[in-house]
């Protein structure tokens, strides 16, 4: 049987992106080790909305690590202690019974908070809108087997295009940088022929967005590599770093 | 979409342009260290005129060393004003900081080293002007410091400098501590500029952090031993 | 028509009112016809013409960016905080084209059969023939966007098998197919609101449809994060938001997809076909306990290589590998010796129910089954099979805490994805003229039962390729002068009701939390209207949903207020509509007295426990229109002229 297990909960709390926040305790006292740590926020806001209290405002989606749309900072640490793991995915038989987990939402000048641990990270989709795409139209495409790309090259770009945009990148990285995603989105484009044709203005591009967004600069710590669900390799940055200046210099 | 309009100054300015600036200066630092570090080797020779023979035939090389020593100034200066804009940006980047972080480990390079960064820093630079006060700048020949070459030479006697300063145990262990902390900044800093400047591959990433960390700890070795070498063989 | 509704409904004939307006000719040229015949809009009227884009997964996504790319107007909303984060991105296994890049004998023909066949011959062949056609475009397109679909070693495009299909024609990228097509299209969206064409409205939740003289006109959205309603008047909205598996409380969909927005259109006119086609995976991750909040698929093409057992003995809870094989039943190769474990999905689901039935379901909570790869690991090594499903093996693992590498995966039939939605003609225009549903909201291709690797096609096909032409069909019709302003009569009515909605919600001050509700509608349509459906337990449904109508609206509790962000207030108003759906969904599949597809009536099998079809008196789409008694049923008769239905059989 699923062993049960008492937990307590230090959670931010904030009303609006004005009013300053405080952590709160709360304990849940029948957890269970099959549990996502979401599952966990649900059962402690059903015990809230019970005491008529107000429950803990979250975002979460899919619920299996792909959307995005969940993170927090669990323990310290961007979707928590398990690597490789968004937090939906990540499970109380990560925890020990008895123990005080500090939540905390992502936090970055460009995440501004909207309540408890919902943040706004639209900051990312402007970085994409910036050129994080191939300008190509409806209907005006070629066969698709017309060019073909090795399969080294397709594999790069899909570790790269496996990105879900969480923003735990940005949350984990001492410096509130949003270079992973970005260099993510860049390369994963730019190992493929088609986005090859704009890479370098690309680059250019969605690098000025970022610095506009307010993020922080890169110093190298790869803690975002660490904390990311898809593993996406800090490599990516050097190489973005290689066609940001090369659009630079080819200008 | 047409091109953003960019220029090269504002391209160095960008976040992009700051990690680049920060690898290019960094790297020029690191070469004069490791050329700086053998040449303090050489006091270790058993040719007890090595070192002097080397510092002279160094001060010797006219324009061309004050070119180098231009270079090497603005690196620093460079270098600091980048690493401290960095600093003064992250606090930017997150005003409400965490009640609890921690790193989340291997892959993350976010170690003592790394996050030291502007400590080291800044106790580098601190360092470096005490260095300089100390030795470049400090007693030469016209206060007797003069010794002899077997080419019948006269030249200032650094050796001499050097046994004297040593021998005081705040030198003799100040020094080796700075160097630690010198090591551990390269540590961070031979990967991060490496990585800023683009020149990583996925597979290539784990064999360059481990080179860093050999460059780091070398020099700092490279360095300590003297001062330490003198003091206890005094 | 309220009037004539009749005690035998299927003796019904076609209902005037469901015109499919499918073109003459034969299917091949009907499609081409249709596009030599359209009306063009002017470029210059495009501009001036708004287009509400509800929804922004594959079919909403694509349709904003091909629409925007035309020189439309377009606003689109999601309830998510970014357009990328719609649930089309969960989807795993791949996207079917018939390509023929194999050159293993398939054919636009055939990939049409496939799924007509599939969908066990309750679609339109025309629709189903469309998509068949425009599936090669959607390729070109993603790989043109940069989707880094999987390669051969040539660098030409990998196919593989996928639920079955006799020709390798479905198209991956890893076990992240739906995510890449989807930023494919969130990509060529962004591109479009950066050029200022498409105003993305994230973080918004459509309450209602606005309908003025007979025509939709614009929708009421609230913001989710300031609570304000909003309202936003266009000349035709796109209605992309889904489908409603989450009615069952426990599915695959993510925890904000819901019916809402289509449900609002049903109760302004627009009418709900086939509610009761819904579709049950069977290779899910099984429920572990009360506090569940969501089941995760693991893909279909874990079948490949896995087997299907249970103990033979209902009492035997040794641990899997210490049953000797003689002691297990692998009950799929048992029945469907030709398919074995790769029946197609709604007949894996219904065995793994009828063994949990009899006793010999796995687990604590004896609602599993084993997949067991032990066999596959020993003939082709672990290594192979951790390039094959490595990362599969890894989420279950993660999930679980099993090494399915040592120990047999245990699996239970999950709700996956729903079939039914709204009514839409060939243009995908809904019974509200205005009002068009693409994707998997609408019920438009799947018929009964949708095949692997299809839901992805369908989306982007309404998205990229079909609406552009439909839509067009409508806005040459509409003039200027007719558009009506946001400050309209119709749309301050209708805010005021979604208004009206909300206060209530609040102000009811209940004891009971949304989740509760859900959680209790999810269990009686999984009992009644899951995996197989009788007449006494879908009538006994209709009456307890009725029941938990009432007591929803009596014991609610919502916390918190309007003006703020406030989950619990969402959830709230999806569940009041769940429960509306759920009845319905009850109602359909009485009515429907056969088998077929995901529609499972136990009164309709024969001796040996397969579903039977009745296609003399159910060849049918069964269109609801919403009344303010009880909802009326309109069919639209589906004829055959290319293909004979005959019995699905993977004996």
């Amino acid at each position: 049987m699923a062993k049960n297990m008492t937990i307590n909960l230090r959670i931010w709390r904030q009303k609006s992106p004005e009013t300053p926040g405080k952590l709160v305790d709360y304990t849940v006292s029948n957890a269970s080790e099959h549990m996502s740590f979401l599952e966990l926020l649900d059962v402690l806001n059903e015990q809230l909305i019970a005491s008529e209290d107000d429950p803990v405002e979250f975002d979460s989606d899919c619920r299996e690590g792909i959307c995005g749309s969940c993170g927090v900072m669990v323990a310290g640490i961007a979707h928590g202690p398990q690597q490789r793991t968004a937090v939906c995915q990540l499970h109380m038989r990560s925890f020990k019974d008895g123990d005080t987990i500090t939540v905390e939402p992502f936090r970055a000048r460009a995440f501004p908070i909207v309540r408890d641990l919902v943040v706004d990270r639209s900051a990312f989709d402007r970085i994409i809108a910036a050129h994080g795409y191939v300008s190509v139209k409806t209907g005006s495409a070629p066969d698709a087997n017309a060019i073909p790309i090795s399969k080294d090259a397709a594999e790069e770009a899909m570790d790269f295009a496996a990105c879900i945009g969480c923003g735990a990148c940005v949350a984990a990285c001492p410096n509130g940088s949003a270079s992973l995603f970005t260099a993510a989105k860049i390369e994963h484009l730019a190992l493929l022929p088609q986005g090859q044709v704009e890479a370098s203005q690309r680059a250019v591009a969605m690098v000025d967005q970022m610095e506009a967004e307010g993020f922080g600069d890169c110093s190298n710590y790869a803690e975002c590599e660490a904390v990311c669900p898809k593993g996406i390799s800090v490599s990516g940055i050097a190489s973005m770093r290689r066609a940001y200046m090369k659009g630079v210099f080819s200008k | 979409m047409s091109r953003p309009d960019v220029t090269l100054v504002s391209a160095l300015m960008s976040p992009v342009g700051r990690k680049v600036l920060t690898g290019v200066t960094g790297i020029g630092l690191v070469a004069f260290v490791i050329v700086h570090m053998i040449g303090n080797l050489s006091y270790l020779s058993p040719d007890p005129q090595a070192y002097n023979a080397y510092a002279h035939k160094l001060m010797s090389l006219g324009w061309l060393l004050y070119t180098v020593e231009i270079g090497l100034a603005l690196c620093f200066l460079l270098h600091a004003i980048v690493g401290v804009s960095i600093q003064v940006r992250r606090r930017q980047a997150r005003p409400v900081g965490y009640k609890a972080y921690k790193s989340s480990g291997s892959p993350s390079r976010s170690g003592y080293s790394a996050r030291s960064m502007i400590f080291t820093g800044i106790i580098l630079l601190g360092f470096l002007i005490l260095h300089l006060n100390s030795f470049k700048f400090g007693p030469g020949e016209a206060e007797g410091y003069t010794a002899i070459l077997q080419s019948g030479e006269e030249v200032r006697d650094l050796r001499r400098l050097m046994t004297e300063k040593f021998r005081e145990p705040l030198y003799a262990f100040g020094y080796p501590v700075v160097m630690v902390l010198l090591g551990m900044h390269m540590r961070h800093g031979v990967w991060s500029a490496l990585q800023s400047l683009g020149m990583m591959s996925r597979r290539l990433s784990p064999y360059i952090y481990a080179f860093a960390a050999l460059l780091g700890a070398l020099v700092a070795i490279g360095f300590l031993v003297v001062p330490l070498y003198i003091y206890f063989s005094g | 028509m309220s009037d004539e509704v009749t005690n035998s409904m299927s003796e019904l004939s076609h209902s005037p009112r469901l015109d499919a307006k499918v073109p003459a000719g034969r299917l091949q040229e009907k499609w081409d016809a249709y596009k030599d015949a359209v009306s063009l809009v002017n470029p210059a009227n495009k501009r001036s013409h708004n287009i509400l884009v509800v929804g922004s997964g594959l079919a909403g996504a694509s349709a904003a960016a091909t629409l925007a790319g035309l020189g439309y107007n377009v606003k689109c909303f999601c309830i998510q905080d970014s357009a990328r984060r719609a649930h089309s991105i969960a989807a795993q296994g791949g996207i079917n084209a018939a390509k023929n890049y194999p050159n293993d004998g398939d054919t636009i023909w055939r990939l049409f059969y496939d799924t007509i066949k599939g969908g066990d011959y309750r679609s339109r062949e025309a629709n189903v023939y469309r998509l068949a056609q425009v599936s090669n475009n959607i390729i070109d397109q993603a790989v043109a966007q940069g989707v880094p679909f999987a390669r051969e070693y040539g660098g030409v495009l990998a196919n593989r098998s996928f639920g079955g299909a006799q020709v390798s024609r479905t198209f991956y990228a890893r076990g992240q197919t739906g995510q890449q097509l989807l930023l494919g299209a969130y990509q060529a969206l962004s591109h479009q609101i950066a050029a200022g064409r498409v105003t993305m409205l994230p973080r918004r939740e459509m309450l209602d449809l606005v309908v003025a003289n007979d025509r939709a006109r614009g929708i009421i959205t609230r913001n989710l994060v300031t609570g304000e309603l909003e309202r936003h008047a266009g000349d035709a909205v796109l209605l992309c938001t889904g489908g409603y598996g989450n009615a069952y409380y426990l599915s695959t969909n993510a925890k904000n997809s819901n019916v809402t927005a289509a449900w609002r259109c049903y109760k302004r006119g627009a009418f709900f076909a086939n509610p009761c086609y819904t579709q049950i995976h069977p290779t899910c991750i099984p429920v572990s306990g009360d506090y569940q909040s969501k089941l995760t698929l693991m893909s279909e093409s874990l079948r490949n290589d896995g087997r299907v057992w249970v103990p033979k003995d209902p009492t035997d809870t040794r641990a899997p590998e210490a049953i000797p094989e003689d002691a297990r039943d692998y009950y799929l190769e048992r029945r469907y010796p030709s398919f074995g474990n790769l029946v197609p999905r709604d007949v894996a689901s219904r065995a793994a129910k009828k063994e949990c039935d009899a006793g010999r379901g796995v687990g604590e909570t004896r609602l599993a089954v084993y997949l067991d790869f032990d066999a596959a690991i020993r003939r082709l090594g672990s290594s192979t099979i951790q390039d094959r499903y490595g990362n599969l093996f890894e989420m279950y693992e993660r999930i679980t805490g099993d090494d399915p590498y040592r120990t047999p995966m245990r699996i239970y039939p999950a709700v996956h994805y729903t079939m039914g939605g709204l009514w839409v003609d060939y243009e995908l225009q809904s019974t509200i003229p205005g009002l068009f549903v693409l994707g998997e909201a609408n019920f438009s291709d799947h018929g009964a039962n949708r095949l692997g690797a299809s839901a992805l096609m369908q989306g982007l096909a309404d998205g990229y390729f079909v609406i552009p032409y439909t839509l067009g069909a409508y806005m040459a019709g509409i003039r200027q002068s007719e558009s009506i302003s946001e400050s309209h009569e119709a749309f301050t009515a209708t805010e005021e009701e979604a208004g009206a909605r909300i206060d209530r919600l609040l102000n009811n001050k209940g004891d009971k939390s949304p989740t509760q509700f859900h959680r209790e509608l999810g269990q009686l349509l999984w009992n009644h209207v899951g995996m197989a459906r009788d007449h006494a337990g879908l009538e006994e449904a209709v009456s307890s949903i009725e029941s938990l109508r009432d007591e929803f609206w009596e014991r609610i509790r919502v916390p918190g207020s309007a003006d703020r962000f406030n989950k619990n207030l969402e959830f709230a108003g999806r569940i009041a509509d769940f429960i509306e759906l759920g009845s319905l969904m009850a109602q359909d599949a009485l009515r429907r007295e056969e088998s077929c597809g995901g529609h499972f009536r136990e009164e309709y099998q024969n001796s040996e426990g397969e579903a039977v079809r009745n296609d003399e008196n159910f060849a049918d789409v069964a269109a609801w229109e919403h009344t303010d008694r009880r909802p009326v049923l309109h069919l639209e008769k589906l004829s055959f002229e290319n293909v004979h239905p005959t019995t699905r059989s993977y004996k």
